[in-house]
């Protein structure tokens, strides 16, 4: 069958990738200036006894080869280790970060997505009209808008109308189902809208670019007398082989879908991953870095590969 | 007297150019053509062979003005604009074009290509126009199972093989092919040229061949149409422009073509180049590349009668038959 060795190669090029995805993140904190002790140890009076004794605690009295051993073996075991900061399971942390983060991006991204394609078609379609000036001038703003900037606007402006801060409100005691989907969804309104909009450009971009290389093939010149109607063309013909770019970067923004958003999640106080990570790198909470980064990992290499293998459906042409 | 089946009346083609001013690249091109008829177009790069061939179709970029008429049966194709325009296409008119590679998608089957053009001109549906496909497929012989191929998947010949497939399934009546062959190996160009000229006549196809290749149009073609700076410079049957031309530019062409059969006559090249088309041409375009020129020549000579069937811009007729 077309492809088995090729499926085999990327699938094996994944599982590499991850593990020296996993070392460097071993490797990249320790060589950050500081420890956790450092920080934990500044309370007045501290003794070098204590300092010992958290680091013994922690681990951080091994060698670095010792501890990259211990990490690997226990990663293998599924176990991501302890939280420096509050002391609970890294695994459950990320979890509960990962849960918060999820709808708040996906939505975020999926509207930047569904937007920027269609923005970005409509824009090569009407090549050279003022609704392509428009279009691609809105873009450009809006790519490069620094994004807590833009976050900030938004409070300033949909203040005392929508939630600007936080997940639920804490002060609705015991909601129904219906409530508190409600509530959640005024309060993921605005950091969503915020990362759609400020995602949205480069897919016009992108997609405008990639359409305008398909609109001037050969054989759109084809599809045009073979008597087919404009929007017949862009779907069957166009579209289709400008999916090939797109689909590479659609796959790979999917895969930081997990890594939530930092700059949105601090301005709007979004309890997602990017805050967790935000807040580890202060503390210097090595096993909850480490543990984000790896999850941030797997899933850009899982997206990777699925844009590999979906790029393999879509191209007839990829052999290898 | 019933319409012709394709007539070009006065066609004028211009580009806008950036920057400002304008390219006028088909300047007053008229011909007809009857069923079953075959007409070369030929000319160096340039002419305005394409743009031609394009234009009739209505398929020129939008930065392209188009001025003049094309009728099928007496009727304005290019009157009613792209939307009256696509019932036309592909029914009256089709064309196949230069190098079939990029002709055809790359990511979709030759069979489903085909099957499309039916569809959308209401010529079956599904399992029927799949067999129409396969037979479609055999007549200009492709096994009817490489419908299922990508482009990619097939040689260069049969890639042109199935855009004639796909140009005829429609079964119209005027084929335009916009240098065919080019781009093919001796062999293979061979093949088509032969795969063309038997589906003319089992269909009584109207051919425009749009070719710089003389040895081409000489295979396929019994009259032919001389362009020369976006201007038809001479018409006739091909017999006639190659033994008794009426122009200059038609002589030299003749004799910068090596096969076909002129001895041991050495291969002419044309010195200079064709003029600007961005900027009126004063005269004759022809003139500061020709050999003959002379006083009458700062006028620009037009298109008319010097035989039967025969016609040619150029005032050296006029001295001949005063």
């Amino acid at each position: 069958m077309r492809g088995t060795d090729y499926v085999l190669k990327r699938i094996a090029f994944a599982i590499v990738t991850i593990f020296v995805a996993v070392s460097l993140n071993f490797v990249l904190f320790r060589l950050a200036p500081g420890t956790a002790v450092t920080n934990l140890a500044r309370v007045p009076h501290a003794t070098p006894a204590l300092r010992n004794a958290l680091k013994k605690q922690f681990g951080l009295d091994k060698s670095k080869s010792e501890q990259y051993v211990i990490y690997l073996e226990q990663l293998v075991h599924g176990n991501l280790g302890v939280s420096f900061e509050n002391e609970q399971p890294v695994s459950k942390n990320l979890r509960i970060a990962v849960i918060n983060t999820l709808p708040m991006v996906t939505i975020g991204t999926l509207f930047s997505i569904l937007i920027g394609t269609l923005t970005g078609v409509i824009a090569a379609w009407r090549r050279g009209t003022p609704t392509e000036a428009a279009t691609v001038s809105s873009a450009l703003g809006f790519y490069a808008m620094p994004t807590q900037w833009l976050g900030l606007m938004l409070i300033i402006a949909f203040a005392g109308v929508l939630p600007t801060g936080g997940m639920t409100n804490e002060f609705l005691l015991d909601p129904g189902f219906w409530q508190h989907l409600r509530d959640l969804a005024s309060h993921i309104l605005l950091p969503a809208l915020t990362l759609g909009l400020t995602l949205y450009g480069e897919y016009t971009l992108i997609v405008r670019s990639a359409m305008l290389e398909t609109l001037g093939e050969d054989y759109i010149l084809t599809a045009r007398a073979k008597g087919l109607r404009p929007w017949t063309i862009v779907r069957k013909h166009a579209l289709r082989n400008a999916m090939l770019p797109i689909t590479t970067l659609v796959a790979l923004s999917l895969g930081y879908i997990v890594a939530g958003a930092i700059l949105i999640e601090i301005v709007f106080s979004w309890p997602g991953v990017g805050r967790a990570v935000y807040l580890a790198v202060q503390e210097r909470d090595y096993p909850m870095l480490q543990g984000a980064f790896l999850l941030l990992t797997i899933s850009v290499v899982i997206c990777n590969l699925i844009a590999d293998l979906l790029y393999f459906k879509l191209d007839p042409r990829i052999t290898e | 007297m019933t319409a012709p089946l394709l007539e070009v009346e006065n066609l004028n083609v211009w580009f806008d150019l950036e920057g400002g001013g304008e390219l006028h690249a088909v300047q007053g091109v008229d011909f007809s053509l009857e069923p079953g008829e075959r007409m070369g177009l030929v000319g160096e790069s340039g002419c305005g062979k394409t743009t031609t061939a394009l234009a009739i179709m209505g398929l020129l970029p939008p930065s392209a003005s188009v001025a003049g008429r094309v009728l099928i049966d007496g009727e304005d194709i290019l009157a009613g604009g792209e939307a009256a325009m696509r019932p036309h296409r592909w029914v009256d008119i089709a064309i196949v074009f230069q190098g079939a590679m990029n002709a055809l998608n790359p990511v979709r089957t030759i069979g489903q290509q085909i099957v499309e053009s039916l569809e959308i001109h209401d010529r079956g549906k599904g399992a029927a126009a799949r067999a129409r496909t396969g037979e479609l497929l055999e007549s200009v012989g492709i096994p009817a199972a490489r419908a299922s191929r990508y482009p990619h998947e097939l040689s260069g010949g049969m890639r042109q093989r199935a855009a004639i497939a796909m140009a005829l399934s429609c079964s119209p009546r005027v084929l335009i092919a916009d240098e065919p062959t080019t781009a093919l190996d001796v062999m293979v160009q061979a093949q088509i040229l032969e795969l063309l000229d038997g589906l003319c006549n089992d269909f009584g196809l109207a051919l425009v061949l749009v070719t710089h290749d003389l040895p081409v149009v000489a295979q396929l073609c019994n009259h032919c149409s001389v362009m020369y700076a976006g201007e038809i410079v001479e018409r006739g049957p091909l017999d006639v422009l190659y033994h008794a031309p009426g122009h200059p530019y038609t002589r030299m062409l003749f004799a910068a073509s090596p096969d076909l059969g002129m001895g041991d006559a050495p291969v002419l090249s044309i010195p200079g180049a064709p003029p600007r088309l961005d900027r009126p041409i004063d005269g004759c375009p022809f003139r500061p590349r020709c050999d003959s020129s002379f006083a009458a020549c700062v006028e620009r000579p037009h298109l008319r009668g010097v035989g039967d069937d025969h016609a040619a811009a150029c005032h050296l007729n006029e001295m001949v038959t005063a």
